[in-house]
């Protein structure tokens, strides 16, 4: 079998051959672990080598794909990814980055990239303990997780581009579970990279989680104040991302095509897409583009939407760096910290509903109309303060009338646990929604 | 896919450590995609994923290790990778292989043999149609996937396993919008079978579906939130199903005392009307398969019966867990997942009941026409899913259409409020995301009610 770069030669010779103006590959090689412990026992360990390419050939500035994870039929794979360009209608020109120089990350030096896979099940079985020993009505744990990942990824193209990174990742995950008079609860935390071994604060947060939800029952149905909690708020934030997409408005599948510089959110609202956050810096986009930290909303103002280099050559503007194999996507998303502290914003909130937990993202959510309603969970709130545990609700409102409704944004900035892209967000006290519930 | 001593070399490497149960699963999927936007291709995309995946076990301990590499050498790193994490001597050694299931045949029109211009020809017609419906249809997307995945499962207790599962599905998405607002509505049949199950569906009619859906939403009220009666029309209001219920029968979640229906066999858990299966036996189905992903036929599964509890949803480790015999239901997305327990075509069992007393019957409340996706926590029973179109009902006569409703509610408490089961049943195409990856499930039902559900929504009574 060939390696990496017979293959693209190969594979490039095809197409070009076959009559193409340029080709890209991008190669993406990956390898994972991940224990998971039951009962002081490893349950489930897995470990994985793999790799895949996707080779991306321009004829007329349209593009055709073609994956693979065989290294054996570069010439095969050429004539795919050419079939596929000749049925594409769409006229929009597809660029494809040259050469071009990269910021240098720096190094990142975590001990847990170093960890034996011992150490980890180890870390795994003291995490589920010390879940345990939080609380005497912690019951049991259903897992305790901890995992790790390698990916390297190279994109060249017959414009001489060459683009090459190495990633690392580490992570934990613990979902306790409470019971106290026939109710049961589960709660959540996880740690990223090096706060793997904050195992005390992980437990700690998910016994919580768990514990502070039992005696929880509906709210009568009706209109609330709602502070969203941090985790909360960067579920939601992910879930509508594809409302600040090029992509999606250019297609006429967001509310914010042709918002560019009007008001969409309050003056207290600022979100940034920044690629070299701390949380997941990147030097380029999956097209090969040098990462590039913006303000998508800057006190409320929207100031550009989220490019490749597709939708930027449509729109006259150059790409913002957020290419995606397929598409376009944030990198680090969040809303930027305000001034008050939790506790400060349950006492702006003074009655209304605190939101620990939404489910069913996928589902209860339009990202084209903008609309949500939503299973939640969480707190209810008399003056100021927190008076007993609410579930089996549901809150509905749109993105939009929220963005422009928020009257504070908390300190508390936190992202959810990466994946394609970082969300994040502190609390943020969102004004008034419709609740249903018994 | 390979020759059967490098499979039992392999197996037996996997054993080395201890396990007392290995299984090598190999996987060579063809996946076709076209995408149309503005009535124009937009994008099109070949995959092929191939890979390897070695499992072992001992009791109802598991380790897990893939590849992309199917070399001999290869595979028996990946055996071995796996085995690191026991470290005993072996016990077991691997079987003959004895039981041999091959159901690899070619489906009629194999993928492989269609052009792009066959697969485009599909969605130009529903796509012109959904844009001619309404000047308020201002925009139309379709797409279209085709998928050919052919799997091989060699286990040390001597099963050879081969099955071939070719599926199709189209979509149509149209966007209505006027004065600053949207609403959106979608169709996406498919089954599986090869190409030629396309001939059979009319796509004018699928787009002007999708913008009747779009254009109705676009003029329909917020929905009224409480806790109401609701009708769930048949197809995909199958959901309520599969989320409200199976999911918690899986072994999944069973197996390990996190489901509401833990220790619940023989018992009612439903109202006596309801009787709920799931079949991946059925020819061409969306959800079926001829074996599941550890070798083992699939079957038809009667899980309530009556409202009586009757199986689980079980695999081999749950099996092994639970004291239960398999059904059947191990599956996983492919090479990077181990399988575990999961459903195929779940559905209410046609009733008795009249379609149109049930709704003429309910006084105020949701009558839920098409729904959209849902999830649950098996643990607590809590599901949510969204209605895609909804109408308000007022003394038992349709008021209106309302939009952005959500259901939500327990498994355990819904089952039990199902107070009508519809005649004519059918089933729809979903994708279930769960541990081992994104499967395809049907879902389906006659028309059924429900006494009682919380519906969510952003707007007062009408």
């Amino acid at each position: 079998m060939m390696d990496f770069d017979q293959f693209k030669e190969k594979a490039f010779a095809a197409a070009l051959a076959e009559g193409c103006d340029a080709a890209e590959l991008y190669f993406l090689e990956e390898n994972s672990f991940s224990a998971t412990v039951l009962e002081q026992e490893l349950d489930a360990y897995s470990v994985s080598q793999t790799r895949g390419l996707n080779l991306r050939v321009q004829l007329a500035g349209k593009n055709g794909y073609a994956y693979t994870e065989s290294l054996d039929t570069p010439e095969n794979l050429a004539l795919r990814a050419m079939d596929n360009a000749r049925a594409i209608e769409n006229e929009d020109d597809h660029p494809m980055q040259g050469k071009c120089e990269y910021r240098t990350l720096p190094a990142r030096e975590c001990r847990i990239f170093d960890a034996s896979e011992r150490e980890k099940i180890e870390l795994a079985m003291a995490l589920e303990r010390a879940a345990k020993a939080q609380d005497p009505r912690i019951a049991r744990v259903m897992r305790s997780i901890v995992g790790s990942s390698n990916t390297r990824t190279r994109i060249c193209n017959t414009l001489g581009l060459d683009a090459m990174r190495e990633e690392r990742i580490a992570y934990s995950f613990v979902t306790p579970v409470a019971s106290a008079e026939g109710q049961v609860k589960d709660g959540f935390a996880f740690r990223v990279n090096d706060d793997v071994f904050d195992v005390e604060g992980c437990a700690k947060e998910a016994a919580k989680r768990a514990v502070t939800q039992l005696g929880g029952a509906p709210v009568p149905a009706g209109k609330y104040r709602i502070l969203f909690e941090n985790l909360a708020m960067a579920d939601l934030l992910s879930a509508f991302s594809s409302m600040f997409s090029a992509d999606a408005a250019q297609k006429g599948l967001s509310l914010l095509a042709d918002k560019e510089g009007e008001t969409i959110a309050a003056p207290c609202v600022t979100l940034w897409d920044d690629p070299f956050h701390a949380v997941n810096p990147r030097a380029f986009d999956a097209e090969g583009v040098p990462s590039l930290s913006k303000a998508v909303v800057e006190r409320g103002v929207l100031k550009t939407l989220l490019h490749n280099l597709k939708t930027a050559k449509k729109a006259g503007v150059a790409s913002t760096g957020n290419a995606v194999q397929g598409g376009v996507m944030p990198t680090n998303f969040f809303l930027a910290p305000g001034p008050d502290g939790f506790e400060r914003l349950v006492t702006k909130l003074g009655d209304g509903l605190i939101i620990t937990d939404i489910s069913g993202l996928h589902a209860g959510l339009n990202p084209i109309s903008g609309e949500f309603s939503l299973l939640a969970s969480g707190m209810l709130v008399k003056d100021g303060q927190a008076v007993r545990p609410v579930e089996q609700i549901t809150v509905g409102g749109s993105f939009l009338s929220l963005m422009r409704g928020i009257e504070a944004v908390g300190s508390d900035l936190r992202f959810g646990l990466p994946g394609g892209a970082c969300f994040g967000s502190p609390s943020v006290l969102a004004g008034t929604l419709t609740v249903s519930g018994k | 896919m390979i020759e059967k001593r490098i499979a039992e070399n392999v197996l037996a490497a996997a054993l080395e450590t201890g396990g007392d149960y290995s299984e090598l699963y190999l996987e060579d999927t063809e996946q076709n995609s076209i995408s149309m936007v503005d009535d124009k291709v937009e994008n099109a995309q070949y995959i092929r994923r191939t890979g390897a995946g070695v499992r072992v076990l001992l009791g109802g301990r598991s380790a897990y290790a893939y590849t992309v590499d199917m070399g001999e050498a290869a595979l028996i790193a990946t055996a071995r990778a796996a085995a690191a994490a026991l470290s005993g001597a072996p016990i077991c050694q691997v079987q003959a292989f004895s039981t041999v299931r091959a159901c690899a045949d070619a489906p009629q029109q194999p993928y492989s043999l269609v052009d792009n211009a066959a697969r485009v020809a599909l969605l130009r017609d529903g796509v012109r149609a959904a844009r001619a419906y309404s000047a308020e249809i201002t925009q139309v997307t379709a797409g279209y996937a085709d998928v050919d995945q052919r799997v091989l499962i060699a286990t040390s207790d001597g099963v050879w396993a081969e099955d071939r599962r070719p599926r199709g599905r189209v979509s149509f998405h149209a966007v209505a919008m006027q004065g600053g607002e949207a609403q959106t509505g979608s169709v996406s049949p498919g089954r599986g079978e090869g190409f030629s199950q396309f001939q059979k569906l009319d796509m004018t009619a699928l787009g002007s579906e999708a913008a009747r859906m779009a254009v109705t939403m676009l003029h329909a009220p917020d929905c009224p939130a409480g806790f109401v009666p609701v009708v769930i029309d048949g197809g995909f209001g199958g959901v309520i199903l599969h989320e409200a219920c199976v999911h918690s029968l899986e072994a999944t979640s069973v197996a390990k005392g996190n489901s509401e229906f833990c220790g619940k066999l023989g018992q009612r858990i439903a109202s006596e009307i309801v009787t709920a299966v799931d079949d991946g036996t059925l020819p061409g189905e969306w959800g079926s398969m001829h074996v599941d992903d550890e070798g083992m036929p699939t079957q038809r599964n009667v899980l309530i019966e009556n409202g009586v509890l009757k199986t689980y949803l079980v695999d081999l480790v749950g099996s092994r867990l639970m004291n239960h015999p398999r059904t059947g239901s191990a599956r996983r997305q492919g090479y990077s997942f181990a399988p575990t327990s999961r459903m195929t075509n779940t559905f209410f069992a046609p009733g008795t009941d009249d379609a149109e007393e049930m709704l003429r019957t309910m006084g105020e409340g949701l009558f839920a026409k098409a729904m959209g996706g849902g999830s649950v926590n098996p643990l607590t029973g809590e599901f949510n899913f969204a209605v895609q179109e909804g109408y308000w009902v007022k003394d038992g006569k349709i008021f209106c259409p309302v939009r952005g409703a959500t259901l939500v509610g327990r498994g355990a408490d819904v089952l039990m409020q199902i107070d009508r089961i519809g005649r004519d049943m059918w089933m729809s195409p979903g994708m279930c995301g769960s541990i081992s990856g994104s499967v395809p499930t049907n879902v389906g039902q006659p028309r059924i009610r429900v006494r009682g559900i919380t519906v969510g929504g952003k707007g007062g009574a009408l």
